[in-house]
């Protein structure tokens, strides 16, 4: 009855549960649990060469050649750190499930006398929060990023088309099955097929295609965009680096795909003048 | 008019024409082959003759001989359904002849013998294997394909097929596979277990299964012959205005697609309502084994997404025969229209691919730990959250299309969100896993690789879920890595899994534990070659889908080479061990695993109505590990815990 359930007359319930702090501690130093977060650090320091592995593979011809391929790299160092102590954690719980708990084969199955542990309400809210941290972790730095990589690629926030500052160079890229041509609308409309570029000067490209859809892709600069026919689409970068590199169409579009490549030639800022001036196109704006 | 007496209750009953079956006796697949050669030969010569007046030639790799082919196409269809007897069922119904029970068993292949797996055949297990050996011929297919894909890649320093042939490699096998693994475990798990595991006597819709299967064998045919006729140059994803420009080859894709995508919808409405309204007695959605949930939720996606993909080819179909221009931007259509319906189906397509083999997983997990899942509502909180969330991350194939661009930051947070729910679900096996001794056999192997390969390929699937990273790894071999890690790694090792834990149900052997394991591992490890050095030629900047690239990336890809033909060792042994053990494996009893879900608790093999009474759920699936209340040892040690062991 409801009535003689007064709670401040019944005694608290007897309790043998100890605190918190002391029963993680208790955990800790079980032996599997000790093992497992062993093979966890070990995997993970292992793993972590991995941060920088990356990062050279990605390097290996020449770049990085802007901040916003800078701005990737670092991302991608980032994501590849923080993912590693939970991949090295269920890592480490598959090698302890091979090696430590073991198997046992044979025709019928072991004895029934392993734990019935049905669920941990401790580690469904441990796991829960920790990759919604992460995820949430990584989210924001996304968010950041990309709108840093916008604000210095002119790519979204320009409405009007129109590069942001008075010295940038614009380009005008056209794909075709199966070259790029570059046409550079300031100097005369002097059109090439390698891309020239100068060093520390803002670059506007504004890129469309002639017949299917093509990709873009300024490897080491960091930038991509699909080259769409019928329509316009930009992108920028800066490039701070002097040296050759590479334009690869990434997007599938026909018979020879693979071959439409060329080369991007950055060069110093006074070089570009007089060679653009050379190749005929006195800058007019 | 005969009757029968049912609930004491008088029933008229259907008047028996001729032998049960009727003319269902006489039609099989070797009809519909034959009836469908002739209508397509006979449509393609009515529309040549249509199209005679002009310049036209038999040369299929002109644009006129688009018509001609899109007609042999309708008549492959029409004549090959009609030649199974698909179109049987509607005709009695309009001549006022229902099926007679006699006719109803005739059509579930009752005493027909083996013969019965070349039918139009209404029986849920019948249906079942002839998915599993569809879905591995068509494996089979895209696996050489991959071969030869690798083998052009392998040899740097020339080009061993023309660049045609390359792209028609390339395309073909994307959407081979892709159809393979969407049918190879909701196929043969989804329609010979699920029933069985629902505690149901067949499916809802017996005819309609069977049509769905005999729908899908008709979409292979114009896949494979498009290869003869200009093939799909264009990827799997066949994007516009590329697609335009492809032979008549396009329209044998654009057939597969529609047909495939009909199939799927009809096999999806069947296994949802299987799974909605035929559960056993007591079966509730809290007793319900993870399995089902897992390939309701692929029907469920399935149904979402394939309309978009049939509107997308149909569009693309009525582009290329009348020029409706959907598509084409000369004549005011959009490429990016074609991209959005695309991809609309292409990424909740990737989840009915990788869930049901999860759920496979996670169905086996519980029965070789010999404990119970842990923590079951995750799991379903888990598939729950993938599907929701599915539906609202296709943009991220589009970051770099400049379609819109400010679209890219809502897509990258739905995005990335999904990796909450899929962790969810590597909880769930990491939990069962804790503090477990495991039953060392082939489907608990599986258990282990999946989980390492989903890990990779999750891992680097948030790279590409990241804009600025995406913007580097966008149509670059590191997707092709990442998505061959899940699709394969996941998707493929959990189907094999899967194959070897029903092996025994299916076939009544148990499938070859040696052989089996030496094929598995030998594929595994080709696996990790093959893509792990992918990853790497996509770091130092190969684009996908070219036959030549610079010499830095020579070394990744003969790499890659070399662990492909690892793979396709390993899979020709595992192909070997299932087809040996199926002829003459060991005999397995009717619950080899000692599993508590229903499917194995029938005979084996399965009988035609599978259980002599239906069966009454009272609990969850998964008390392994749960000790017997009553039993005496029991209670003894819950003496000691409670009251203190005697010292």
């Amino acid at each position: 009855m409801a009535d003689t359930m007064i709670p401040s007359e019944e005694p608290e319930a007897p309790s043998n549960r100890p605190p918190a702090m002391h029963r993680l501690r208790e955990w800790l130093q079980r032996r599997y649990v000790r093992h497992v977060l062993i093979i966890t650090v070990v995997i993970g320091f292992l793993l972590l060469p991995l941060c920088w592995l990356l990062l050279a593979a990605m390097n290996q011809s020449g770049g990085p050649a802007s901040s916003i391929m800078q701005d990737i790299q670092q991302t991608i160092f980032v994501f590849t750190l923080v993912s590693i102590p939970i991949t090295s954690f269920v890592f480490a719980v598959l090698v302890y499930s091979l090696f430590g708990w073991k198997g046992k084969s044979g025709d019928t199955p072991p004895n029934n006398d392993n734990p019935a542990i049905r669920t941990n309400a401790v580690a469904v809210i441990t796991w829960t929060a920790t990759s919604s941290l992460l995820a949430g972790f990584l989210v924001v730095w996304g968010l950041v990023e990309l709108a840093d990589i916008t604000a210095n690629s002119y790519g979204s926030t320009s409405a009007t088309g129109q590069p942001k500052t008075e010295d940038a160079l614009v380009v005008n890229v056209t794909g075709q099955q199966w070259v790029w041509t570059f046409q550079y609308p300031q100097y005369d409309k002097v059109t090439s097929d390698v891309l020239y570029l100068p060093k520390d000067r803002p670059v506007l490209f504004n890129v469309t295609s002639l017949d299917v859809v093509h990709n873009f892709w300024a490897v080491e600069l960091g930038i991509k965009i699909d080259a769409n026919p019928g329509a316009i689409t930009q992108t920028g970068v800066t490039p701070n680096k002097v040296g050759t590199f590479n334009v690869r169409c990434a997007e599938l579009c026909g018979l020879h795909h693979a071959y439409m490549e060329t080369k991007i030639e950055v060069m110093p800022d006074q070089t570009f003048n007089t060679f653009m001036r050379e190749s005929g196109g006195g800058k007019t704006s | 008019m005969s009757t029968a007496t049912i609930h004491q209750v008088e029933v008229p009953q259907p008047k028996q024409h001729g032998k049960p079956g009727g003319i269902m006796r006489h039609l099989n697949f070797f009809t519909g082959l034959i009836s469908g050669v002739v209508l397509a030969l006979v449509f393609g010569y009515l529309m040549n003759i249509q199209f005679a007046a002009g310049a036209q030639t038999a040369n299929f790799s002109s644009a006129s001989a688009n018509p001609t082919f899109w007609a042999m196409m309708v008549g492959w269809v029409l004549g090959f359904m009609a030649g199974m007897g698909a179109f049987v069922g509607p005709i009695r119904w309009l001549l006022g002849r229902d099926l007679t029970h006699e006719d109803a068993e005739f059509m579930a292949g009752k005493g027909q013998g083996k013969f019965r797996y070349w039918r139009f055949t209404t029986d849920h297990k019948v249906v079942g294997i002839q998915y599993l050996i569809v879905a591995m011929i068509i494996l089979g297919f895209g696996g050489l394909l991959a071969m030869l894909i690798r083998t052009e890649l392998g040899f740097t320093w020339m080009e061993v097929f023309n660049p045609d042939f390359y792209n028609s490699l390339v395309g073909t096998h994307g959407i081979a596979m892709i159809i393979a693994m969407i049918v190879v475990v909701s196929g043969p798990v989804g329609n010979f277990v699920v029933p069985l595991m629902c505690g149901a006597r067949d499916m809802a819709f017996p005819r309609l299964n069977a049509l769905s299967i005999w729908l899908l064998v008709c979409a292979v045919p114009p896949l494979i012959l498009s290869l003869l006729v200009g093939g799909i140059r264009d990827g799997w994803s066949v994007y516009q205005p590329l697609n335009s420009q492809a032979g008549p080859g396009m329209i044998g894709y654009q057939t597969t697609i529609i047909v495939f995508a009909v199939s799927t919808a009809l096999a999806s409405v069947n296994i949802m309502t299987t799974v909605l309204t035929m559960r056993a007695k007591g079966m509730t959605w809290s007793r319900t084994p993870i399995l089902i949930y897992g390939v309701f939720a692929a029907a469920a996606m399935g149904l979402y997404a394939f309309p978009f993909y049939m509107y997308s080819q149909i569009l693309s179909m009525t582009d290329r025969l009348i020029n409706t221009s959907f598509f084409n931007p000369i004549e005011g259509g959009s490429v990016w229209l074609y991209e959005n319906l695309f991809w609309l189906l292409g990424h909740p397509e990737v989840y009915v691919i990788l869930i049901p083999s999860t759920a496979v997983i996670l169905e086996l997990i519980p029965v070789f730990m010999r404990k119970p899942l842990f923590s079951y509502y995750m799991a379903i909180a888990g598939i729950v959250g993938v599907v929701g969330l599915s539906g609202l991350v296709w943009a991220h194939h589009m970051y770099m299309t400049g379609w819109a661009p400010q679209a890219n930051y809502p897509f990258m947070l739905s995005t990335e969100m999904i990796s909450i729910p899929v962790g969810f679900l590597v909880l769930v096996v990491i939990g069962t896993m804790w503090r477990g001794t495991f039953w060392s056999r082939l489907p608990m192997m599986a258990v282990f690789a999946v989980i390492f390969n989903k890990m990779i390929g999750g891992v680097t699937g948030i790279y590409l879920s990241d804009v600025p990273a995406d913007q580097f790894f966008h149509g670059n071999m590191f997707v092709t890595a990442h998505f061959h890690y899940m699709l394969m790694g996941v998707a493929l090792f959990g189907a094999m899994g899967g194959v070897a834990y029903y092996f025994p149900k299916w076939t009544g052997r148990y499938l070859d534990e040696r052989t089996g394991s030496i094929g598995f591992w030998t594929a595994f490890i080709g696996f990790q070659l093959t893509f792990g050095s992918m990853f790497v030629a996509g770091l130092q900047g190969q684009p996908r889908r070219v036959l030549q690239f610079d010499n830095m990336f020579n070394i990744s890809n003969w790499i890659s080479t070399v662990g492909a033909y690892t793979i396709g060792i390993g899979m020709l042994i595992f192909l070997a061990a299932i087809m040996s053990s199926w002829r003459s494996g060991d005999r397995a009893p009717s619950n080899p695993w000692q599993a508590q879900t229903l499917d194995w608790q029938t005979a084996t093999p399965v009988p035609l109505e599978n259980f002599p009474v239906l069966p009454v759920v009272t609990k969850l699936p998964y008390d392994y590990g749960v000790p017997d209340p009553l039993d005496p040892k029991t209670l003894e040690k819950e003496y000691d815990e409670k009251v203190g062991a005697p010292t």
